[in-house]
């Protein structure tokens, strides 16, 4: 089948090209820098150069293409140019669902992220719980905007679903500075981490193989319309470092840190990248999102699409030794 | 604390109505949410349900219609509930030119936020009374201390908050109910207002709260027994200076509220000059 993939320099969209291409499929992908260090490669995988904020270059990759796997966004908690976030994620995924509705795409899924879903109180959220919180950055923002066009196109009749995406860990190209892997070398490392306090705040954790898998479940067991948490385990910070030290055998420093330290400290580095004119990664409002309870519960996908969970120990030691692997090699 | 008794809010479904109802089921209050009959209204109340040991109960009911106060009151009454906080929330915001609000828009606001304010005060002050330690919380607004272009109905049916929660507040002084009013500033209570508060300049952009940082400082105030509420350090500040600048200082900065929208900005597109409750995402663009 020929597939198209959007975002394939990305940590998601670059693991799920290569196992749709090793299933045997013809892969598409949109590129905006051809000789980018994060294209994977493979036989069956085509480059296309183009750009989602730009309509009439998505058409010769997606012509010819059964299924969509929109995985393209601006992933980060600040650009210095906020507008980026609603021209990437909410306008690219508009260009990117019409010319999927005039090419006669067969099933479209869009990678969204569980920030839209927002925190969660005592139980984990699902997806049909409301928010319980206002929007603090402007990429859930943008990513909710985008969920809104999807559930529109699906209207339109073109066949869409959504994927709710918890916190990403395991082997796969680096995108990002703040992402779960980052956490997770730079403890084995024994570099000082930073570790929320209080520790008992509980987040959800997806494995990169899950995701990827739940992402083909999704498109080809799913409904039309329909949304679908892809998460792991529900795990608190203090059991998310426990279980890294038992697996990984470092000892590690752990620096527990309180919300209005990491606020000041939020702030300071904010100012201090700007005078540097670098881009800040965190910001005092960011913090927001680290001190909070971000727990969902999978049980629609594990039932309607055959998802399933990888323990948390055990991906955790995958991605070890993929590590370990990568510093020595 | 009060196990037995409930705290109503209306407009429970969005925004502050929403954040507050979860503070008080957090605080092991037993609620009665009133907002328009939805889908909203019904999961927020599982979601409420399923993780606090609270009762919850729904009453969806368009407070701008005649006699829906009094039907609210009937059905409260009717099921036997112990009231002991009344939190008047629900109400219709707007940033609009008066002669591009329609009369429909400011009939309606004038309607929830005056109305039935006053209403659902005066037919459940009796309950209130009769239920021990009980606390009237009414939702004004900043807008009710600054004379905003764009904000003249929202900024005058706020001001009648303030007004009627002070008087009653010393009418009540001797008895077991207690007034409070919450003066919030800019909130990102819904999608457009979201938007919409993105586009000031950096010092109101920065005064901005989400909804569950208001309500502790809120409910906390509440139960202290504060007479007005103000969240927010920012917020305070803008207070401050408003006693202390002069009033042609304060005219010129009040006079920048007719730059917000600014259509150069492009989020601006998002969002329309009345404020709808959903912007039209899918456009013919």
């Amino acid at each position: 089948m020929k597939v198209l993939v959007t975002g394939a320099t990305g940590y998601v969209g670059h693991n799920l090209a290569l196992t749709l291409a090793q299933q045997g499929n013809e892969v598409n992908i949109l590129v905006r820098n051809p000789s980018s260090v994060f294209i994977p490669g493979h036989r069956h995988i085509h480059v296309f150069t183009g750009d989602i904020t730009e309509k009439v270059s998505i058409l010769p990759a997606m012509r010819g293409c059964e299924r969509v796997f929109h995985t393209a966004a601006l992933v980060r908690l600040y650009a210095s140019k906020p507008s980026s976030f609603y021209d990437i994620n909410v306008e690219g995924t508009r260009h990117v669902l019409q010319v999927a509705l005039d090419t006669g795409v067969r099933k479209f899924i869009f990678t969204s992220t569980c920030g839209v879903i927002g925190p969660s109180l005592n139980k984990p959220m699902n997806e049909t719980d409301p928010r319980i919180a206002g929007f603090n950055n402007d990429y859930d923002l943008s990513k909710f905007m985008a969920e809104r066009l999807v559930a529109d196109y699906a209207k339109l009749g073109l066949f869409t679903v959504i994927a709710s995406v918890a916190k990403v860990y395991g082997p796969g190209v680096e995108t990002h500075p703040l992402s779960v892997n980052e956490i997770i070398r730079r403890f084995i490392q024994g570099k000082v981490s930073f570790c929320p306090s209080p520790g008992d705040l509980v987040s959800n954790y997806v494995f990169i193989d899950d995701l990827v898998k739940g992402h083909i479940q999704a498109i080809e067991n799913g409904k039309s319309g329909e949304k679908y948490i892809l998460g792991g385990e529900n795990i608190s910070y203090a059991n998310f470092f426990q279980t890294l030290r038992t697996i990984s055998g470092v000892k590690g420093t752990l620096l527990p840190i309180s919300k209005t330290f990491a606020r000041v400290y939020g702030g300071w580095h904010f100012i201090q990248a700007k005078l540097q004119r670098k881009e800040p990664f965190f910001t005092a409002r960011g913090v927001n999102q680290i001190f909070c309870n971000k727990s969902f519960d999978c049980s629609k996908a594990t039932q309607e699409l055959g998802y399933s969970i990888t323990p948390f120990a055990s991906a955790l030691e995958q991605t070890l030794h993929f590590f370990k692997n990568k510093m020595y090699a | 604390m009060h196990n037995n008794c409930y705290t109503l809010i209306t407009g429970a479904s969005e925004g502050l109505g929403k954040a507050l109802a979860i503070e008080c089921a957090g605080r092991n209050m037993n609620l009665i949410l009133v907002a328009l009959p939805g889908p909203e209204l019904y999961s927020l109340a599982n979601l409420i349900k399923g993780n606090y040991p609270v009762q919850v109960i729904c009453i969806g009911k368009d407070l701008c219609r005649d006699e829906s106060c009094i039907e609210l009151y009937d059905e409260v009454t009717a099921m036997h509930l112990p009231v002991n906080m009344l939190i008047n929330n629900a109400g219709i915001g707007s940033t609009v030119l008066f002669e591009e609000g329609s009369p429909g828009l400011y009939e309606k606001q004038i309607r929830l936020n005056v109305l039935a304010t006053t209403l659902l005060t005066r037919l459940f002050l009796k309950t209130l009374q009769g239920n021990g330690h009980s606390y009237i919380l009414n939702v004004g607004s900043m807008a009710s201390f600054f004379y905003l272009p764009k904000k003249q109905v929202y900024g005058a049916t706020k001001s009648f908050i303030y007004f009627l929660s002070k008087s009653l507040r010393k009418e009540l002084r001797k008895s077991n109910v207690h007034v409070s009013v919450l003066c919030p500033g800019g909130m990102n209570t819904n999608l457009a207002l979201t938007l919409m508060n993105k586009t000031g300049n950096c010092l109101s952009r920065l005064s901005v709260m989400n909804p569950e940082d208001v309500v502790p400082v809120a409910i906390d105030g509440l139960l202290r027994g504060k007479e007005v509420i103000i969240p927010g350090k920012l917020n305070k500040f803008f207070m401050l200076l408003d006693k202390i600048l002069p009033g042609p200082i304060k005219r010129i900065i009040t006079n920048q509220g007719m730059k917000k929208l600014n259509p150069a900005n492009p989020l601006s597109r998002y969002t329309t000059p009345v404020m709808s409750p959903v912007p039209v995402l899918v456009s013919s663009r």
